[in-house]
Protein backbone atom coordinates (compact mmCIF):
# COMPACT_ATOMS: atom_id res chain seq x y z
CA UNK A 1 0.00 0.00 0.00
CA UNK A 2 2.80 2.40 1.10
CA UNK A 3 3.64 1.75 -2.79
CA UNK A 4 1.17 2.63 -4.26
CA UNK A 5 0.92 5.68 -2.50
CA UNK A 6 3.95 6.45 -3.24
CA UNK A 7 3.44 6.36 -6.63
CA UNK A 8 0.59 8.35 -6.44
CA UNK A 9 2.40 11.25 -5.01
CA UNK A 10 5.13 11.10 -7.48
CA UNK A 11 2.15 10.96 -10.73
CA UNK A 12 0.47 14.44 -9.57
CA UNK A 13 3.29 15.72 -9.56
CA UNK A 14 4.78 14.62 -12.82
CA UNK A 15 1.02 15.61 -14.09
CA UNK A 16 1.60 18.96 -12.76
CA UNK A 17 4.77 19.88 -14.40
CA UNK A 18 4.16 17.39 -17.35
CA UNK A 19 0.93 19.50 -18.47
CA UNK A 20 2.90 22.68 -17.68
CA UNK A 21 6.45 22.45 -19.98
CA UNK A 22 4.68 19.15 -21.55
CA UNK A 23 1.49 20.82 -22.82
CA UNK A 24 2.64 24.80 -22.45
CA UNK A 25 5.52 24.74 -24.54
CA UNK A 26 3.83 23.48 -27.62
CA UNK A 27 1.30 25.85 -27.13
CA UNK A 28 3.34 28.46 -26.47
CA UNK A 29 4.91 27.41 -29.99
CA UNK A 30 1.66 27.67 -31.18
CA UNK A 31 1.17 30.96 -30.07
CA UNK A 32 4.55 32.48 -32.02
CA UNK A 33 3.60 30.09 -35.44
CA UNK A 34 0.00 32.07 -35.63
CA UNK A 35 2.05 35.04 -34.67
CA UNK A 36 3.79 35.09 -37.85
CA UNK A 37 0.67 34.72 -39.94
CA UNK A 38 -0.94 37.90 -38.65
CA UNK A 39 -1.63 40.09 -41.36
CA UNK A 40 -0.94 37.32 -43.90
CA UNK A 41 -3.49 35.62 -46.04
CA UNK A 42 -5.39 32.48 -46.14
CA UNK A 43 -3.78 31.46 -42.99
CA UNK A 44 -0.58 31.51 -43.52
CA UNK A 45 2.17 34.44 -43.92
CA UNK A 46 2.18 35.56 -47.47
CA UNK A 47 5.33 34.76 -49.10
CA UNK A 48 7.67 37.04 -49.59
CA UNK A 49 6.72 39.77 -47.38
CA UNK A 50 7.66 40.15 -43.19
CA UNK A 51 4.96 39.65 -40.83
CA UNK A 52 4.11 42.56 -38.75
CA UNK A 53 6.66 44.08 -35.98
CA UNK A 54 3.84 42.86 -33.09
CA UNK A 55 3.80 39.50 -34.89
CA UNK A 56 7.55 38.98 -34.94
CA UNK A 57 8.40 40.38 -31.13
CA UNK A 58 5.12 37.82 -30.16
CA UNK A 59 6.46 35.10 -32.37
CA UNK A 60 10.25 35.51 -31.17
CA UNK A 61 9.67 36.22 -28.01
CA UNK A 62 7.67 32.05 -27.75
CA UNK A 63 10.20 30.35 -30.13
CA UNK A 64 12.65 31.95 -27.80
CA UNK A 65 11.14 30.66 -24.74
CA UNK A 66 10.90 27.30 -26.09
CA UNK A 67 14.57 27.17 -27.54
CA UNK A 68 15.85 27.95 -24.21
CA UNK A 69 13.45 25.50 -22.56
CA UNK A 70 14.76 22.77 -24.65
CA UNK A 71 18.40 23.72 -23.88
CA UNK A 72 17.96 23.12 -20.71
CA UNK A 73 16.75 20.29 -20.90
CA UNK A 74 19.76 19.07 -23.22
CA UNK A 75 21.41 20.62 -20.05
CA UNK A 76 19.80 18.13 -17.21
CA UNK A 77 19.86 15.26 -19.57
CA UNK A 78 23.93 15.60 -19.81
CA UNK A 79 24.37 17.05 -15.75
CA UNK A 80 22.57 13.72 -15.07
CA UNK A 81 25.04 12.08 -17.29
CA UNK A 82 27.95 13.15 -16.24
CA UNK A 83 26.76 12.02 -12.64
CA UNK A 84 25.52 15.40 -11.02
CA UNK A 85 22.08 15.43 -9.13
CA UNK A 86 20.08 18.94 -9.50
CA UNK A 87 17.85 19.58 -7.48
CA UNK A 88 15.34 22.56 -7.51
CA UNK A 89 15.18 25.00 -3.76
CA UNK A 90 12.11 27.25 -5.27
CA UNK A 91 13.57 27.53 -9.30
CA UNK A 92 17.39 27.93 -8.59
CA UNK A 93 18.95 24.44 -9.30
CA UNK A 94 21.72 23.47 -6.86
CA UNK A 95 24.49 20.87 -8.24
CA UNK A 96 25.55 17.83 -6.28
CA UNK A 97 27.50 14.72 -7.46
CA UNK A 98 25.71 11.44 -7.33
CA UNK A 99 27.03 8.74 -5.62
CA UNK B 1 40.82 -19.70 -22.52
CA UNK B 2 38.92 -21.28 -19.62
CA UNK B 3 35.31 -22.65 -19.88
CA UNK B 4 34.59 -19.66 -18.05
CA UNK B 5 36.34 -17.04 -20.04
CA UNK B 6 34.05 -18.52 -22.98
CA UNK B 7 30.88 -18.28 -20.97
CA UNK B 8 31.83 -14.60 -20.15
CA UNK B 9 32.17 -13.72 -23.83
CA UNK B 10 29.30 -15.22 -24.76
CA UNK B 11 27.42 -13.13 -22.07
CA UNK B 12 28.95 -10.31 -22.96
CA UNK B 13 27.84 -10.51 -26.85
CA UNK B 14 24.11 -11.29 -25.74
CA UNK B 15 24.44 -8.36 -23.42
CA UNK B 16 25.68 -6.24 -26.62
CA UNK B 17 22.94 -8.22 -28.65
CA UNK B 18 19.47 -7.11 -26.19
CA UNK B 19 21.29 -3.61 -26.49
CA UNK B 20 21.04 -3.44 -30.35
CA UNK B 21 17.83 -4.75 -29.83
CA UNK B 22 16.80 -2.16 -27.19
CA UNK B 23 18.03 0.64 -30.22
CA UNK B 24 15.66 -0.61 -32.76
CA UNK B 25 13.00 -1.48 -30.55
CA UNK B 26 13.13 2.07 -29.42
CA UNK B 27 13.62 3.96 -32.22
CA UNK B 28 10.23 4.81 -33.23
CA UNK B 29 9.57 6.53 -29.31
CA UNK B 30 11.31 9.13 -30.76
CA UNK B 31 10.97 9.48 -34.22
CA UNK B 32 7.76 7.59 -35.11
CA UNK B 33 5.51 11.05 -35.24
CA UNK B 34 8.04 13.07 -37.19
CA UNK B 35 8.24 10.20 -39.50
CA UNK B 36 4.85 9.97 -39.61
CA UNK B 37 4.60 13.86 -40.37
CA UNK B 38 7.60 13.62 -42.98
CA UNK B 39 8.89 16.35 -40.89
CA UNK B 40 11.96 13.89 -41.53
CA UNK B 41 12.28 11.37 -44.14
CA UNK B 42 12.75 7.77 -42.34
CA UNK B 43 16.69 7.57 -43.02
CA UNK B 44 17.23 11.15 -41.67
CA UNK B 45 15.44 10.57 -38.54
CA UNK B 46 16.80 7.13 -37.82
CA UNK B 47 20.30 8.86 -38.80
CA UNK B 48 19.69 11.59 -36.38
CA UNK B 49 18.15 9.03 -33.61
CA UNK B 50 21.11 7.21 -33.87
CA UNK B 51 23.81 9.71 -33.46
CA UNK B 52 22.20 11.20 -30.65
CA UNK B 53 21.84 8.11 -28.68
CA UNK B 54 25.28 7.37 -29.46
CA UNK B 55 26.15 11.14 -27.99
CA UNK B 56 23.61 10.44 -24.74
CA UNK B 57 25.63 6.44 -24.32
CA UNK B 58 29.25 8.40 -24.32
CA UNK B 59 27.43 11.23 -21.70
CA UNK B 60 26.30 8.66 -19.19
CA UNK B 61 29.44 8.20 -16.90
CA UNK B 62 27.93 7.28 -13.80
CA UNK B 63 28.10 3.93 -13.51
CA UNK B 64 24.51 1.82 -13.61
CA UNK B 65 26.35 -0.99 -12.05
CA UNK B 66 23.31 -1.70 -9.53
CA UNK B 67 20.88 -1.99 -13.02
CA UNK B 68 19.88 -5.49 -11.26
CA UNK B 69 18.71 -4.49 -7.90
CA UNK B 70 15.50 -3.04 -8.91
CA UNK B 71 14.13 -6.31 -9.47
CA UNK B 72 16.46 -9.18 -7.76
CA UNK B 73 18.90 -10.02 -5.37
CA UNK B 74 22.49 -10.96 -7.09
CA UNK B 75 23.96 -8.36 -6.15
CA UNK B 76 25.46 -6.64 -2.75
CA UNK B 77 24.67 -2.61 -2.35
CA UNK B 78 27.42 -1.60 -3.04
CA UNK B 79 27.39 -3.35 -7.13
CA UNK B 80 29.52 -6.11 -6.17
CA UNK B 81 27.86 -9.64 -7.35
CA UNK B 82 27.17 -11.87 -4.20
CA UNK B 83 29.49 -13.75 -2.74
CA UNK B 84 27.88 -17.04 -3.02
CA UNK B 85 27.10 -16.69 -6.75
CA UNK B 86 30.51 -15.88 -7.83
CA UNK B 87 32.60 -19.10 -6.06
CA UNK B 88 32.96 -21.09 -8.72
CA UNK B 89 34.73 -18.54 -11.09
CA UNK B 90 31.56 -16.80 -11.64
CA UNK B 91 29.29 -19.60 -13.05
CA UNK B 92 26.61 -19.30 -11.22
CA UNK B 93 25.95 -15.45 -12.14
CA UNK B 94 27.34 -15.92 -15.58
CA UNK B 95 24.55 -18.36 -15.77
CA UNK B 96 21.35 -15.81 -14.39
CA UNK B 97 22.78 -12.97 -16.69
CA UNK B 98 22.62 -15.27 -19.53
CA UNK B 99 19.56 -16.90 -19.23
CA UNK B 100 17.80 -13.15 -18.32
CA UNK B 101 19.38 -11.61 -21.40
CA UNK B 102 18.39 -14.67 -23.92
CA UNK B 103 14.73 -14.44 -22.41
CA UNK B 104 14.75 -10.59 -22.76
CA UNK B 105 16.24 -10.46 -26.62
CA UNK B 106 13.47 -13.83 -27.18
CA UNK B 107 10.76 -11.31 -26.13
CA UNK B 108 12.12 -8.53 -28.11
CA UNK B 109 12.62 -9.82 -30.96
CA UNK B 110 9.31 -11.52 -30.93
CA UNK B 111 7.17 -8.11 -30.54
CA UNK B 112 9.23 -6.74 -33.42
CA UNK B 113 7.91 -9.25 -35.53
CA UNK B 114 4.66 -8.62 -34.65
CA UNK B 115 5.21 -4.72 -34.73
CA UNK B 116 4.22 -4.21 -31.17
CA UNK B 117 6.43 -1.65 -29.05
CA UNK B 118 7.49 -3.18 -25.96
CA UNK B 119 9.38 -1.89 -23.05
CA UNK B 120 13.44 -3.15 -23.49
CA UNK B 121 14.12 -2.49 -19.93
CA UNK B 122 10.67 -4.49 -18.95
CA UNK B 123 12.07 -7.38 -21.13
CA UNK B 124 15.09 -7.30 -19.39
CA UNK B 125 13.67 -7.29 -16.00
CA UNK B 126 11.40 -9.84 -17.09
CA UNK B 127 14.30 -11.86 -18.15
CA UNK B 128 16.26 -11.56 -15.16
CA UNK B 129 13.34 -12.20 -12.59
CA UNK B 130 12.30 -15.93 -14.37
CA UNK B 131 16.14 -16.65 -14.88
CA UNK B 132 16.45 -15.77 -10.67
CA UNK B 133 13.67 -17.23 -9.56
CA UNK B 134 14.63 -20.26 -11.49
CA UNK B 135 18.08 -20.42 -9.80
CA UNK B 136 17.88 -18.84 -6.78
CA UNK B 137 13.70 -19.44 -6.24
CA UNK B 138 10.88 -16.90 -5.21
CA UNK B 139 12.90 -15.16 -2.72
CA UNK B 140 15.51 -14.35 -5.35
CA UNK B 141 13.49 -11.90 -6.35
CA UNK B 142 12.59 -8.13 -4.84
CA UNK B 143 9.21 -8.31 -5.34
CA UNK B 144 8.00 -5.16 -3.85
CA UNK B 145 9.47 -2.16 -2.47
CA UNK B 146 9.90 -1.48 1.50
CA UNK B 147 7.62 1.60 2.78
CA UNK B 148 7.37 4.56 0.63
CA UNK B 149 10.55 3.87 -1.41
CA UNK B 150 9.63 2.68 -5.15
CA UNK B 151 11.20 -0.44 -5.77
CA UNK B 152 11.03 -4.42 -6.39
CA UNK B 153 8.49 -5.43 -9.17
CA UNK B 154 6.11 -3.46 -8.12
CA UNK B 155 7.38 0.02 -7.56
CA UNK B 156 9.87 -0.38 -10.46
CA UNK B 157 7.62 -2.17 -12.98
CA UNK B 158 3.92 -2.85 -12.38
CA UNK B 159 2.96 0.32 -10.73
CA UNK B 160 4.86 2.38 -13.55
CA UNK B 161 3.65 0.69 -16.28
CA UNK B 162 0.04 1.30 -15.25
CA UNK B 163 0.59 5.20 -14.35
CA UNK B 164 2.79 6.52 -17.11
CA UNK B 165 1.22 5.97 -20.35
CA UNK B 166 -2.05 7.50 -18.72
CA UNK B 167 -0.08 10.64 -17.53
CA UNK B 168 1.64 10.69 -20.92
CA UNK B 169 -1.56 10.47 -22.59
CA UNK B 170 -3.60 13.26 -20.38
CA UNK B 171 -1.17 15.57 -21.06
CA UNK B 172 -0.44 15.50 -24.52
CA UNK B 173 -4.27 15.66 -24.86
CA UNK B 174 -4.23 18.87 -23.18
CA UNK B 175 -1.13 20.15 -25.28
CA UNK B 176 -2.78 18.40 -28.69
CA UNK B 177 -6.39 20.46 -27.49
CA UNK B 178 -5.10 23.76 -26.78
CA UNK B 179 -2.24 23.76 -29.85
CA UNK B 180 -5.07 23.25 -32.52
CA UNK B 181 -7.45 25.47 -30.83
CA UNK B 182 -4.71 28.46 -30.94
CA UNK B 183 -3.58 27.49 -34.63
CA UNK B 184 -7.56 26.63 -36.07
CA UNK B 185 -7.48 29.68 -38.40
CA UNK B 186 -4.17 28.34 -40.41
CA UNK B 187 -4.34 27.09 -43.30
CA UNK B 188 -3.36 23.43 -43.08
CA UNK B 189 -0.32 23.18 -44.91
CA UNK B 190 1.51 26.30 -42.85
CA UNK B 191 0.86 24.38 -39.58
CA UNK B 192 2.20 21.32 -40.88
CA UNK B 193 5.60 23.42 -42.31
CA UNK B 194 5.19 25.73 -38.91
CA UNK B 195 5.48 23.00 -36.48
CA UNK B 196 8.04 21.05 -38.07
CA UNK B 197 11.38 22.37 -36.74
CA UNK B 198 9.47 22.17 -33.02
CA UNK B 199 8.93 18.39 -33.85
CA UNK B 200 12.10 17.34 -35.04
CA UNK B 201 13.55 19.75 -31.91
CA UNK B 202 11.73 17.47 -29.30
CA UNK B 203 12.02 14.36 -31.41
CA UNK B 204 16.38 14.97 -30.78
CA UNK B 205 15.54 15.17 -26.88
CA UNK B 206 14.32 12.59 -26.47
CA UNK B 207 16.63 10.61 -28.65
CA UNK B 208 19.48 11.93 -26.53
CA UNK B 209 17.89 11.08 -22.86
CA UNK B 210 17.32 7.68 -23.85
CA UNK B 211 21.22 6.79 -25.24
CA UNK B 212 22.25 8.38 -21.68
CA UNK B 213 19.27 6.34 -19.96
CA UNK B 214 19.23 2.91 -21.84
CA UNK B 215 23.04 2.28 -22.73
CA UNK B 216 24.08 3.13 -19.26
CA UNK B 217 21.69 -0.48 -18.06
CA UNK B 218 23.88 -2.68 -20.90
CA UNK B 219 27.02 -1.31 -19.76
CA UNK B 220 25.70 -2.47 -16.07
CA UNK B 221 25.16 -5.69 -16.94
CA UNK B 222 28.31 -6.25 -19.28
CA UNK B 223 30.57 -4.53 -16.04
CA UNK B 224 28.40 -6.94 -13.79
CA UNK B 225 29.47 -10.37 -15.53
CA UNK B 226 33.01 -8.45 -15.79
CA UNK B 227 33.65 -8.41 -11.80
CA UNK B 228 31.49 -12.21 -11.15
CA UNK B 229 34.31 -13.72 -13.53
CA UNK B 230 37.18 -11.55 -12.10
CA UNK B 231 38.08 -9.33 -14.98
CA UNK B 232 37.31 -5.98 -13.17
CA UNK B 233 37.33 -5.12 -9.63
CA UNK B 234 36.04 -1.43 -9.64
CA UNK B 235 32.59 -0.54 -8.66
CA UNK B 236 32.55 2.99 -9.64
CA UNK B 237 34.07 3.00 -13.26
CA UNK B 238 33.63 0.68 -16.07
CA UNK B 239 36.23 -0.22 -18.62
CA UNK B 240 36.50 1.61 -21.93
CA UNK B 241 35.86 -0.87 -23.99
CA UNK B 242 32.55 -1.95 -22.57
CA UNK B 243 30.94 2.03 -22.84
CA UNK B 244 32.52 1.78 -26.94
CA UNK B 245 30.77 -1.23 -27.44
CA UNK B 246 27.81 -0.56 -25.56
CA UNK B 247 27.00 2.80 -27.39
CA UNK B 248 27.98 1.38 -30.76
CA UNK B 249 25.38 -1.39 -30.19
CA UNK B 250 22.60 0.75 -29.02
CA UNK B 251 23.36 3.01 -31.50
CA UNK B 252 23.67 0.80 -34.49
CA UNK B 253 20.61 -0.79 -33.47
CA UNK B 254 18.45 2.55 -33.71
CA UNK B 255 20.31 2.94 -37.09
CA UNK B 256 18.61 0.26 -38.34
CA UNK B 257 15.24 0.76 -37.44
CA UNK B 258 12.54 -0.82 -36.23
CA UNK B 259 10.73 -0.13 -39.13
CA UNK B 260 7.83 -2.37 -38.00
CA UNK B 261 7.13 -0.49 -34.96
CA UNK B 262 7.94 2.83 -36.21
CA UNK B 263 5.31 2.05 -38.51
CA UNK B 264 2.49 0.88 -35.66
CA UNK B 265 3.17 3.62 -33.12
CA UNK B 266 3.62 6.41 -36.21
CA UNK B 267 0.73 5.31 -39.05
CA UNK B 268 -1.17 2.52 -37.04
CA UNK B 269 -2.53 4.33 -33.63
CA UNK B 270 -3.52 7.49 -35.19
CA UNK B 271 -3.04 9.91 -38.14
CA UNK B 272 -0.51 11.96 -36.53
CA UNK B 273 0.03 15.18 -37.81
CA UNK B 274 2.91 17.90 -37.43
CA UNK B 275 0.96 20.32 -34.68
CA UNK B 276 -0.18 16.94 -33.08
CA UNK B 277 3.22 15.42 -33.04
CA UNK B 278 4.94 18.06 -31.26
CA UNK B 279 2.44 17.81 -28.71
CA UNK B 280 2.98 14.47 -28.60
CA UNK B 281 6.57 14.32 -28.26
CA UNK B 282 6.66 17.35 -25.50
CA UNK B 283 4.25 15.49 -23.83
CA UNK B 284 6.93 12.46 -23.35
CA UNK B 285 10.11 14.16 -22.63
CA UNK B 286 8.14 16.31 -20.12
CA UNK B 287 6.92 13.22 -18.28
CA UNK B 288 10.14 11.65 -18.82
CA UNK B 289 12.61 14.03 -17.50
CA UNK B 290 10.15 15.11 -14.82
CA UNK B 291 9.91 11.22 -13.79
CA UNK B 292 13.83 10.89 -13.56
CA UNK B 293 14.14 13.76 -11.32
CA UNK B 294 10.99 11.96 -9.27
CA UNK B 295 12.72 8.77 -9.84
CA UNK B 296 10.39 7.26 -10.65
CA UNK B 297 11.35 4.18 -13.24
CA UNK B 298 9.35 4.29 -16.59
CA UNK B 299 9.15 3.00 -19.65
CA UNK B 300 9.45 5.17 -22.53
CA UNK B 301 7.89 3.27 -24.90
CA UNK B 302 5.00 3.39 -22.75
CA UNK B 303 4.79 7.11 -22.27
CA UNK B 304 5.74 7.46 -25.77
CA UNK B 305 2.33 5.56 -26.62
CA UNK B 306 0.34 7.21 -24.36
CA UNK B 307 1.54 10.51 -25.74
CA UNK B 308 0.47 9.63 -29.29
CA UNK B 309 -2.76 8.36 -28.26
CA UNK B 310 -3.32 11.19 -26.24
CA UNK B 311 -2.70 13.30 -29.12
CA UNK B 312 -5.23 11.88 -31.23
CA UNK B 313 -8.14 12.10 -28.26
CA UNK B 314 -6.53 16.31 -28.24
CA UNK B 315 -7.38 16.56 -32.25
CA UNK B 316 -11.37 16.30 -33.16
CA UNK B 317 -11.97 14.71 -35.87
CA UNK B 318 -9.00 12.28 -35.40
CA UNK B 319 -9.43 8.01 -34.70
CA UNK B 320 -8.02 6.08 -32.18
CA UNK B 321 -7.30 2.49 -33.90
CA UNK B 322 -8.07 1.10 -29.75
CA UNK B 323 -8.08 -2.73 -31.57
CA UNK B 324 -4.25 -1.37 -32.38
CA UNK B 325 -3.89 0.17 -28.79
CA UNK B 326 -5.76 -2.84 -27.09
CA UNK B 327 -2.48 -4.89 -28.80
CA UNK B 328 -0.26 -3.05 -27.58
CA UNK B 329 -1.47 -2.86 -24.16
CA UNK B 330 -1.57 -6.79 -23.67
CA UNK B 331 2.01 -7.08 -25.08
CA UNK B 332 2.90 -4.97 -22.38
CA UNK B 333 0.92 -6.81 -19.68
CA UNK B 334 2.52 -9.92 -20.57
CA UNK B 335 5.74 -9.14 -21.25
CA UNK B 336 7.37 -9.48 -17.88
CA UNK B 337 6.16 -12.43 -16.96
CA UNK B 338 6.56 -14.18 -21.20
CA UNK B 339 10.25 -12.79 -20.78
CA UNK B 340 10.07 -14.05 -16.86
CA UNK B 341 9.82 -17.83 -18.43
CA UNK B 342 11.30 -17.78 -21.27
CA UNK B 343 13.97 -16.56 -18.83
CA UNK B 344 13.34 -19.54 -16.85
CA UNK B 345 13.30 -22.37 -19.41
CA UNK B 346 16.55 -20.97 -20.62
CA UNK B 347 18.37 -21.13 -17.20
CA UNK B 348 16.78 -25.05 -16.96
CA UNK B 349 18.04 -25.95 -20.36
CA UNK B 350 21.65 -24.34 -19.48
CA UNK B 351 21.45 -25.86 -16.01
CA UNK B 352 20.65 -29.70 -17.21
CA UNK B 353 22.94 -29.82 -19.90
CA UNK B 354 25.22 -28.21 -17.18
CA UNK B 355 28.87 -26.62 -17.69
CA UNK B 356 30.06 -24.86 -20.99
CA UNK B 357 27.48 -26.72 -22.76
CA UNK B 358 24.65 -25.33 -21.28
CA UNK B 359 25.49 -21.65 -21.72
CA UNK B 360 26.30 -22.12 -25.28
CA UNK B 361 23.55 -24.25 -25.84
CA UNK B 362 20.91 -21.74 -24.62
CA UNK B 363 22.89 -18.91 -26.63
CA UNK B 364 22.50 -21.22 -30.27
CA UNK B 365 18.77 -21.45 -29.00
CA UNK B 366 18.49 -17.69 -29.09
CA UNK B 367 20.31 -17.43 -32.01
CA UNK B 368 17.84 -19.95 -33.83
CA UNK B 369 14.83 -17.87 -32.37
CA UNK B 370 15.83 -15.07 -33.71
CA UNK B 371 17.47 -16.30 -36.86
CA UNK B 372 13.41 -17.79 -37.60
CA UNK B 373 11.70 -14.45 -36.69
CA UNK B 374 13.66 -12.81 -38.70
CA UNK B 375 13.08 -15.27 -41.95
CA UNK B 376 9.11 -15.49 -40.95
CA UNK B 377 9.53 -11.23 -40.81
CA UNK B 378 10.95 -11.43 -44.64
CA UNK B 379 7.01 -12.65 -45.82
CA UNK B 380 5.80 -9.19 -44.97
CA UNK B 381 8.90 -6.61 -45.29
CA UNK B 382 8.71 -3.10 -43.47
CA UNK B 383 11.44 -0.99 -44.37
CA UNK B 384 11.98 2.59 -44.78
CA UNK B 385 10.48 2.43 -48.83
CA UNK B 386 6.75 1.41 -46.86
CA UNK B 387 6.95 2.86 -43.35
CA UNK B 388 4.67 5.17 -44.21
CA UNK B 389 2.14 2.95 -46.65
CA UNK B 390 -1.72 3.67 -45.47
CA UNK B 391 -2.45 1.53 -42.47
CA UNK B 392 -4.85 -0.96 -43.38
CA UNK B 393 -5.35 -4.49 -41.59
CA UNK B 394 -7.61 -6.30 -39.53
CA UNK B 395 -7.52 -3.65 -36.68
CA UNK B 396 -7.98 -0.82 -38.78
CA UNK B 397 -10.93 1.21 -37.54
CA UNK B 398 -10.80 4.24 -39.52
CA UNK B 399 -13.64 4.31 -41.24
CA UNK B 400 -14.33 7.58 -40.09
CA UNK B 401 -14.84 11.02 -42.64
CA UNK B 402 -11.34 10.90 -42.63
CA UNK B 403 -10.72 8.12 -45.18
CA UNK B 404 -7.90 7.25 -46.94
CA UNK B 405 -6.76 10.39 -48.13
CA UNK B 406 -6.11 11.64 -44.56
CA UNK B 407 -4.31 14.78 -45.20
CA UNK B 408 -6.90 16.06 -47.49
CA UNK B 409 -9.99 14.42 -45.98
CA UNK B 410 -8.56 15.76 -42.02
CA UNK B 411 -8.60 20.02 -43.23
CA UNK B 412 -11.72 20.84 -40.96
CA UNK B 413 -9.96 18.54 -37.95
CA UNK B 414 -9.18 21.35 -36.37
CA UNK B 415 -11.79 23.63 -36.21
Amino acid sequence: MDQVLAALDATWRILLIGILLGAGLPTLFAVGVRALAWGGTDGAPTPGVRPPLRGRIVAYAAFGIDIIAVLLGIAYIVLHGLGINVTFNGVIPIFTPKH
Amino acid sequence: MTPEFILLSLVVVTALAFDFTNGFHDTANAMATSIATKALSPKAAVTLSAILNLVGAFLSVEVALTVTNAVIRIQNPDGTPRADLVADGGYALLLILMAGLAGAITWNVLTWRLGLPSSSSHALFGGLVGATVASLGWAGVKWIGEGTKLDGVVGKVVLPALISPLVAMVVAMIGTRLVFWITAKLSRRYQESGFRWGQVATASLLSLSHGTNDAQKTMGVVTLALIGSGYWTSTTEIPLWVKFACALAIASGTYIGGWRIIRTMGRGLVEVFSPQGMAADSASAAVILTSSQLGFALSTTHVCTGSIIGSGLGRKGATVRWLVAARMGLAWIVTLPAAGLVGAAMWWTAHLIGGLGGGAAIFAIMCAVAAYLWWHSKQDPVSHDNVNDEWNDGADTSTDNEGVDAPAGVAGGAN
